[in-house]
């Protein structure tokens, strides 16, 4: 097997890797980079663990190749800010039981949000279908995200800044 | 209620309250580290060879190609763990019946028959592949009243394990594939039956099913000089010590056993699932071995079972029970695990919980060529649920009664004596069916047809002992800054036990979110607790936790009298710390901490032990005056439709009612109900693993249906019903299975109520639904 040496960012951080030509993007970023909420759940896309946003699209990285994200932005859910909006509605709404599929919800939640910022439960249902959350969280998540685009929403209409400006990139 | 605390004061108040869970933002942020996120440094990777054949004997391993594969480090096989570890080699929670890899025989597709050790995974998996075994067929015995009436044997000789002393009898019985049968009776059921004015009869089937926790299992082991450590994913760290001690001939000092909070489990990460094989390489090779599970492999490794019940129920002109039956036969696959535990617990309620006069149960744990079956939330109890709330039902229905009018007026009530000869105590069964039938309307007008659509409603109840005997201990150390640290091995995997006892300790000791810290079970600091298991552990942990917490407390208010110059009688504990009434006057705990060792930072330590009993039940008669600590008590409502067009089932309001004793965090109690909902919607409607000729048809995500956001049920109503248990803590029992248990079942109901059509085969397909309308339009059988 040939290896490929690819650059990316990473929630924000530029790296470069050599990585097998068969390698899973999954693989490499949670065994070459250490980003663990990156999450092997099922290694046929069917369960949504393992999302990431590749340039802003959710991505199931059980099924794509590293050295196809070479040039990309990758961000994982521990890249979203520490006042992001969806982290914090799922913290607030209790959206999470054993959280082991949480993070891929994030993500997929943040690529909702971005593409449709008044989603309405229908919509949730529509984009989240591929995700499996085996504890039954379902219901907590749709109210976190609901209350995530209130929260965009608000903070966008009195255009408040956030936190305490000392923020490490994850 | 004596043991109901002296809360409600000023300060207390964390029982009750809904704190959110410990490590909420790690986890939705992502950092949270499972037990596969723990750096654990260089490890080498097991690939599994699996048996392609349900049964045969293993003629030759040639592992010569796989040893060939560049990066391989070793290739073992049955036949060698077997020459190191002899009989130890075969392990298992009720029979000593399986061993870590197979080396004389196979007795399931899958089954692992030789590890492939390679440093990085992808090299294991691959080298796996290239493992060639030689098999001699024998033949297969795939059906579970096939494996009842005869041969072939999945065992030549059934092999009790050191567990479970009451099994001691069934050793070396032969020509068998029952490994253990329970037998429950009371009055003369067959002539009751003849003397009845109604009876209802029925067969049902209960398919295999997967928990599918989203988490993989992940075990790592590695030596350390004369100890053997292990990190694992598993809901039984104690157990785990124990099995490995006893599989590697080491003291139980020389093992020890770490797992992290789990990503779900459900019963799959129970007992001895991988650790037996990875501690036996990593031991007899002397290296740092890991197993990383994919998913069809979690698949294999257990399943729920599969399950046969032949009932009926018999009343009298005036309605009353006079006799019950249940013929259950549980599908334990090739190897027995709890399965004969599960098939006693389950036996014990397989007529339900009704006054009955008169009740017969025969269960059988029954070996096939399959997958082992285990534990899976419910412990075998949704099977036989499903039996009796169909004939209850439609005993109701054959007598012109209400199904909901006629459960109530039958239901065990406190002070009742059940079927199998326990006290009833704390199990508000009518509460639950009121408040869950309420919840949805039952009595109110509805439109029952719409288009292709009809509409209808049912309503079932459960009933599940709680695991007894069972141990618990806590130990508690309070911080010389009022924070604590709780030591247990209950596993946190999602139910919110770490929250759930930080709340009891912090009821006891005037604390608050955050200042109890619990660790992650470490059989090196943890005390010893049974398994976190059979919603068990608010129980039993938050006893153990709860005497703990009250012992530090009055150790607090000695101290505190003592600096304070007062008698402790006069002292008592408050938010301000330890405050004495006569005089006024009050110290708080760092102060009081500081000023007892002279020194910040410091530590005081209680302990406690929890320990339950019972008492065994009759071998003959199944009957025991007291057959368990406490009971769970559930009801489901349903309100759904059946589109008589395509089969398809739409639940529009499903409401659960269960009786938790008390609820130490509401909002956690609330998710264990709506998950269940959830689970019990995959359950009911397309939920279950397919074999066919003993190979596992759709064990991979792509095949196996699980519940997603869309088949969440238009409306769920939880219902927390407390009718506080004596000796609970703060009244409290738990909740994890409760209601699992009546939702198939009401599913099931409900679709009878729309469509007149009763089914007894779960799961409800629409392809099985079509077929039964099919069938009762043309005058056939139902399905």
């Amino acid at each position: 097997m040939t290896a490929t040496t690819i650059e990316l960012t990473v929630n924000g951080i530029a790296q470069q890797l050599t990585v097998p030509d068969d390698e899973l993007l999954l693989d490499a970023l949670r065994r070459r980079l250490g980003y663990t909420s990156v999450r092997e759940g099922c290694g046929v896309g069917a369960c949504g663990a393992c999302t990431v946003l590749v340039d802003g699209k959710s991505t199931s990285t059980c099924l794509a190749l590293a050295v196809r994200a070479d040039g990309a932005e990758i961000t994982t859910a521990e890249g979203l800010r520490q006042d992001d909006a969806v982290v914090n509605s799922f913290i607030e709404a209790g959206a999470l039981q054993c959280g082991y599929c949480i993070p891929g919800f994030v993500m997929m939640a943040t690529e909702l949000l971005s593409e449709n910022p008044q989603p309405t439960p229908q919509d949730i249902a529509e984009h989240l279908e591929g995700n499996i959350c085996r504890c039954g969280t379902y219901l907590e998540i749709r109210a976190a995200i609901l209350a995530a685009a209130r929260r965009r929403a608000e903070t966008a209409a009195s255009g408040s800044g956030s936190g305490s400006g000392l923020e490490a990139r994850a | 209620m004596t043991d109901l605390p002296e809360s409600g004061g000023a300060g207390a108040g964390a029982v009750g309250q809904r704190w959110l869970r410990a490590d909420a933002e790690a986890k939705v942020r992502g950092t949270f580290r499972y037990t596969a996120d723990e750096p654990v440094g260089r490890v080498c990777y097991v690939g599994v060879h699996h048996a392609s054949r349900p049964h045969a004997r293993i003629v030759a391993v040639d592992t010569e190609a796989a040893r060939a594969v560049p990066g391989v480090a070793a290739v073992v096989t049955g036949a060698d763990l077997y020459r190191a570890l002899g009989d130890r080699l075969l392990s298992g929670p009720a029979f000593g019946d399986q061993p870590a890899l197979a080396y004389d025989r196979v007795r399931y597709a899958g089954e692992p028959v030789a590890a492939v050790l390679a440093w990085d995974l992808a090299t294991a998996r691959t080298a796996a592949d290239e493992v060639y075994v030689e098999y001699e067929d024998l033949e297969p015995v795939h059906d579970v009243d096939d494996a009842v009436a005869g041969g072939p044997f999945v065992h030549s000789e059934l092999r009790p394990s050191a567990v479970f002393g009451d099994l001691a009898h069934l050793s070396g019985r032969t020509e068998t594939n029952v490994n253990y049968e329970y037998n429950l009776r009371k009055g003369d059921v067959d002539a009751a039956t003849a003397g009845a004015a109604t009876t209802v009869r029925g067969e049902f089937w209960s398919p295999p099913t997967h928990h599918v926790p989203i988490e993989l299992p992940c075990t790592t082991a590695w030596p350390a000089g004369d100890r053997l450590e292990i990190l694992s994913t598993t809901q039984t760290p104690s157990y785990v010590r124990q099995a490995v001690s006893e599989l590697l001939d080491l003291r139980l000092n020389q093992v020890r056993v770490r797992t992290r909070p789990l990503g779900g489990s459900f019963g799959s990460k129970m007992y001895d699932r991988f650790e037996p094989l990875v501690a036996a390489l990593a031991w007899v090779l002397r290296m740092p071995v890991r197993m990383e599970a994919t998913r069809e492999e979690a698949f294999l490794v257990t399943t729920r079972h599969g399950v046969a019940v032949t009932g009926h129920m018999s009343a009298d002109a005036d309605g009353n029970i006079v006799a019950a039956s249940a013929d259950v036969r549980y599908d334990t696959g090739a190897y027995a695990d709890i399965g004969p535990r599960i098939t006693a617990k389950s036996g014990m309620v397989a007529c339900g919980p009704y006054r009955l006069e008169a009740a017969r149960v025969r269960s059988r744990c029954v070996y096939t060529n399959k997958p082992s079956a285990g534990p899976y939330r419910g412990f075998g109890v949704p099977q036989v649920t499903l039996s009796h709330e169909t004939l209850v039902d439609e005993l109701a229905r054959a007598r012109g009664e209400d199904p909901a009018a006629y459960r109530r007026r039958h239901l065990l009530r406190e002070g009742d004596t059940a079927a199998m000869g326990t006290v009833m105590h704390s199990a508000d069964f009518v509460g639950c069916l009121d408040a869950a039938t309420a919840a949805i309307g039952w009595d109110s007008p509805l439109r029952r047809e719409e288009g292709s659509w009809r509409w209808g409603r049912g309503v079932a109840v459960g009933m599940k002992a709680v695991l007894t005997p069972t141990i618990s201990n806590a130990v508690l150390q309070l911080n010389q800054d009022a924070t604590a640290t709780l030591l247990i091995s209950t596993v946190d995997m999602g139910q919110g036990s770490d929250t759930i006892m930080a709340q009891i300790a912090a009821e006891v000791l005037y604390l608050g979110r955050g200042q109890v810290r619990v660790v992650a079970a470490d059989t090196d600091v943890t005390p010893y607790d049974t398994i976190t298991a059979g919603s068990r552990s608010t129980y039993h942990t938050g006893n153990a936790v709860r005497l703990a917490a009250e012992r530090m407390r009055d150790r607090l208010v000695f101290l505190g009298a003592e600096r304070l110059g007062v008698s402790p009688t006069d002292c008592k504990l408050t938010a301000d710390g330890v405050v004495s009434s006569s005089e006024q006057r009050s110290i708080a705990l760092p102060e009081l901490m500081h000023g007892y060792f002279g020194a910040r930072g410091t530590t005081l330590t209680t302990e406690a032990n929890y320990t339950t009993q019972w008492v065994p039940y009759d071998h003959e008669t199944g009957q025991s005056s007291k057959v368990t600590e406490h009971w769970f008590a559930g009801a489901v409502a349903v309100e759904l439709g059946v589109d008589t067009r395509t089969g398809r089932i739409r639940l529009r309001h499903v409401a659960l009612a269960a009786d938790v004793g008390r609820a130490i965090n509401p909002t956690m109690v609330e998710q264990q109900l709506i998950g269940s909902a959830i689970m019990g919607t995959g359950q009911a409607l397309f939920d279950y693993i397919v074999f066919d000729e003993g190979q596992m048809l759709n064990g991979t995500l792509l095949d196996y249906q699980l519940p997603s956001i869309k088949d969440v049920p238009d409306k769920i109503t939880p219902i927390i019903i407390e009718s506080p248990h004596r000796t609970g803590p703060f009244g409290a029992k738990g909740v994890g299975e409760t209601v699992l248990i009546p939702f198939a079942p009401a599913v099931a109901n409900a679709v009878r109520d729309a469509v007149g059509v009763r089914i007894t085969t779960l799961p409800l397909t629409p392809e099985r639904v079509l077929t039964a309308l099919w069938d009762s339009a043309n005058g056939g059988t139902t399905a």
